[in-house]
């Protein structure tokens, strides 16, 4: 029988996104600048980098400056510098242009940008500097010594859907590291098991997520300028929705069109993937994909808590940066050179903790300063408030930031701190009301969601354990039906869950070869009983350039 | 034992393919690409053969085809491959199995491979003669479709697949080129250490477009999808009549008859 490889190394980071990536450049040259000769690996659980990469995503070149001075020579792979921005409000058939765009939402010197190609770049560059990425390895558990984390489990290969071992069975390995980055996004699933063992989030307000939905669309040749971006408001959430549509310009005449929606709205019946839908038949939206062709589907959330939600950073042997710590913009919609800053601040405190030898939580603690001192705290102190006003609707979410900007980002202009909610528990019991009675999908502009999941190129290997745990399927069938009319069929983005009626009665049946890896069920499931755990390495979807 | 490898990086099949402006070809920067699956059985096939040989068996990973394909020559090297060669993309000929066999008989034949394995296609074009072709050039003994392989001292026994379910067990002297059929073994995972070490491996960038004259014979004229349509005729008449319609329509329309 195969035996577990057993690999030591000096540091490992966990996903191959910008923040681990950022992190494993700058941690390799200040390793080379102090004669350091200790290795750095990153893990990742697509089967290439970039390929489970999405994101709007307009970028904010700050970091990068940072990390490449001389960026601008590199030929990387932007779409284009932003050209023009609009930002509408949109009604059933209207739309008004906002009298004023906040600064928030001014992005001179910034590029529209498929994240997918940005890390695609990253890593190559990583890679160059001489760090190792290891892709298709999804990293499943910690190994720990007392209460140091001192590596990184990944997962079995090769094992069967009742839990036997395939012929092909190759175990997984144990990565031994004297520090482990958690890199891994969006409600990474190692980061959850560590915050709830070290119980990171005492005294944080709960992190809030949203979801992002997109399909990029190629449209007719010289109709999309690169490098133009709108952002919506109003239709079709409403006011009770937090969120809005973005609509950037990429090359080749590639339109990029999505919908952010707040996971922490009250009615069960919202679906995120209807909702861009019902984008769609706006008049405008409809005219600017007319003659069209959609060519690509994806989703996933992203942490708008900001300052109040970072859990604590550092434990024993380990740090969190990125997305899973929720180093992110709520207001401004950016997270990727929050990402890579944190991920840099990182790399300079393990630097020091491999100058004195010493990886335990109280030398990796002064990551934690570095935040405190540097400019990504300036950036999260002043939107501090920013999610929480929107508890009260959309039109107090604009007052409340309109009222910040004049006072450094104090909530309602006075209050230090506004407090937030667990989004799962402001979905309201009973009130499950159908959106979309009127939604057609035409297969042409409208779709279906298996239609859009065709188009994220998601594909998992049938014969394994489902990799979304549902600890107890009798309260999908009793409960939450009754409760909540099983909203894992409308917030879940592409068909994972579906309830069946078969001869053995009502039962919850999981497509998770459907699954495009967003974590929304895990946020989302209002009885917390959904585990997102990572399924085979290599499986997920096959984004070229979300 | 010298053995050569030839794997192909082609579009991956969950991949929402869409075809070029031109109608010649699938749109590349849509797509993800992977190493072809029946190459991934060739290259396990030649690691088992070279671990159960023991001595200093050496294989070789060739590929064709843009930078990008680096990385099917890159996985193949971390599961145990010793060296790889990349042959830079010739545009011209694309999807011709004739030049291509040209070409990478020109780059290998100083490497005087005992064997040479490839699958038995390509998930992409599907013509399944690069492998044939090659052999061909190179004088070498080829079999097709081989499910089976038994190396012995100057000889390669293989087993082929025939129609209906029968095999053909043939005795080749070497060299040989061989193409094999997906599912005969169970490819390898890459392991870490493998991946860590595959960087350390050498791989060849070799250019042969301004070298070789190239005699393509084929090229692809034009690419669309199936058209889905329905054609229904409700055979009206007597018993007779109908009879010898639908006689009719097998013979002249469906030509099953
Ligand atoms: C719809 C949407 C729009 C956005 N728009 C913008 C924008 O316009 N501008 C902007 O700056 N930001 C934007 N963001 C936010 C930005 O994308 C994120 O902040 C950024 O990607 C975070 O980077 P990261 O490196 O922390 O994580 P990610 O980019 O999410 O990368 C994490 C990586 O880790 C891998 N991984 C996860 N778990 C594991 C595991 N256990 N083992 C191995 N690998 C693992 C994942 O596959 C992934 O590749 C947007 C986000 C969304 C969802």
């Amino acid at each position: 029988m195969p035996e577990r490889e057993i690999l030591d190394l000096d540091v490992l980071f966990v996903g191959a996104g910008p923040a681990s990536l950022a992190g494993a450049i700058h941690l390799k040259r200040l390793f080379n600048e102090s004669g350091c000769e200790a290795s750095v690996a990153v893990l990742e659980k697509a089967s290439e980098v970039g390929a489970h990469s999405l994101s709007g995503a307009i970028f904010d070149p700050r970091s990068l400056i940072e990390l490449f001075p001389d960026y601008k020579d590199r030929n990387i792979p932007f779409e284009a510098e932003v050209k023009e921005e609009h930002m509408y409000y949109l009604m059933k058939g209207k739309k008004l242009p906002f009298p004023y765009v906040p600064p928030s939402m001014r992005h001179h010197g910034c590029y529209v940008t498929s994240i997918g190609k940005f890390t695609r770049w990253l890593g190559d560059r990583a890679e160059e500097e001489g760090v190792d990425i290891f892709c298709g390895f999804s990293g499943t558990d910690f190994v720990y010594d007392g209460d140091e984390v001192i590596g990184v489990k990944t997962g079995d290969r090769g094992i069967d859907k009742d839990g036997e071992r395939k012929p092909h069975f190759e175990p997984g390995a144990d990565i031994h590291a004297k520090v482990v980055v958690l890199g891994e996004g969006t409600r990474g699933s190692l980061t959850k098991k560590l915050i709830q063992k070290f119980n990171l989030m005492e005294n944080c307000n709960p992190q809030v997520w949203a979801i992002g939905v997109k399909e990029l669309w190629q449209m007719p040749s010289g109709t999309v300028t690169p490098g133009y971006v709108a952002h919506t408001m109003g239709f079709p959430l409403g006011h009770d929705i937090f969120g809005g549509a973005f609509i950037y310009g990429m090359q080749n005449d590639i339109l990029d069109l999505g919908l952010v929606v707040g996971l922490d709205y009250q009615n069960p019946g919202v679906d995120a993937q209807h909702e861009l839908q019902r984008l769609k038949t706006h008049p405008w939206i409809r005219s600017l994909l007319a003659d069209g062709e959609i060519i690509a589907y994806g989703a996933k959330s992203l942490p708008e808590g900001g300052w109040y939600s970072l859990p604590k950073l550092t434990v024993g042997g380990a740090m969190l940066i990125g997305d899973s710590a929720g180093f992110l913009n709520g207001q401004r919609l950016k997270g990727i050179h929050l990402a890579m800053k944190s991920g840099m601040l990182a790399a300079e405190t393990i630097s020091e903790a491999f100058a004195a030898d010493d990886f335990s939580a109280a030398s990796l603690a002064s990551f934690t300063d570095k935040v405190n001192s540097s400019w990504l705290k300036n950036e999260l102190w002043k939107v501090r408030n920013f999610h929480q006003g929107f508890d009260r609707g959309l039109l107090g979410g604009l007052i409340n930031s309109g009222l910040g900007l004049f006072t450094g980002g104090r909530g309602w202009g006075i209050k230090d701190r506004l407090p937030s909610h667990h989004g799962h528990e402001l979905m309201q019991k009973g009130t499950a009301e159908d959106r979309y009675a009127d939604l057609e999908f035409d297969g042409k502009y409208l779709f279906d969601k298996v239609t859009d999941v065709y188009y994220s190129a998601t594909a998992h290997e049938e014969d394994q354990i489902p990799h979304l745990h549902v600890h107890d399927m009798d309260i999908c069938i009793t409960k939450c039906t009754e409760e909540y009319g099983n909203p894992c069929e409308k917030f879940c983005p592409a068909d994972v869950y579906e309830m069946v009626q078969d001869s053995d009665g009502k039962r919850l049946q999981i497509n998770f070869s459907n699954c495009v890896h967003c974590k929304t069920c895990d946020i989302m499931d209002p009885y917390q009983i959904i585990d997102w755990v990572p399924p085979e390495g290599g499986d997920g979807p096959g984004w070229v350039n979300l | 034992m010298k053995l050569c490898v030839l794997v192909k990086q082609v579009p991956g099949s969950e991949s929402a393919l869409r075809i070029a402006s031109g109608n010649t070809w699938v749109e590349d920067a849509a797509a993800l690409f992977e190493m072809n699956e029946s190459d991934n059985y060739a290259l396990e096939e030649a690691l088992q053969i070279k671990e159960s040989l023991g001595n200093d068996s050496e294989v070789v990973v060739v590929s064709m085809g843009p930078e990008r394909v680096q990385k099917v020559i890159r996985e193949a090297l971390s599961k145990g491959a010793d060296r790889g060669i990349h042959i830079n993309e010739i545009p011209e000929i694309k999807s011709d199995p004739f030049a291509t066999a040209q070409v990478f008989a020109n780059v290998i034949k100083v490497e005087n491979f005992d064997l040479i394995f490839s699958g038995l296609q390509s998930d992409d074009v599907g013509s399944g003669q690069t492998g044939v072709i090659l052999g061909e050039m190179l004088g070498m003994a080829t079999a097709t479709l081989v499910m089976a392989t038994e190396v012995q001292e100057g000889s390669i026994k293989v087993k082929r697949e025939l129609e209906s379910g029968w095999f053909q067990w043939v005795s080749m002297s070497t060299p040989a080129s061989i193409t094999i059929q997906s599912g005969i073994n169970q490819p390898r995972y890459p392991s870490l250490k493998g991946i860590m070490g595959a960087k350390k491996k050498e791989m060849k960038v070799v250019d042969l477009s301004t070298a070789v004259t190239i005699e393509k014979q084929q090229s692809f004229a034009n690419i669309y999808l199936p058209i889905a349509d329905k054609k229904t005729e409700m055979i009206e008449g007597n018993v007779d009549q109908m009879v010898s319609r639908l006689v009719d329509v097998l013979k002249t329309e469906i030509k099953v008859l």
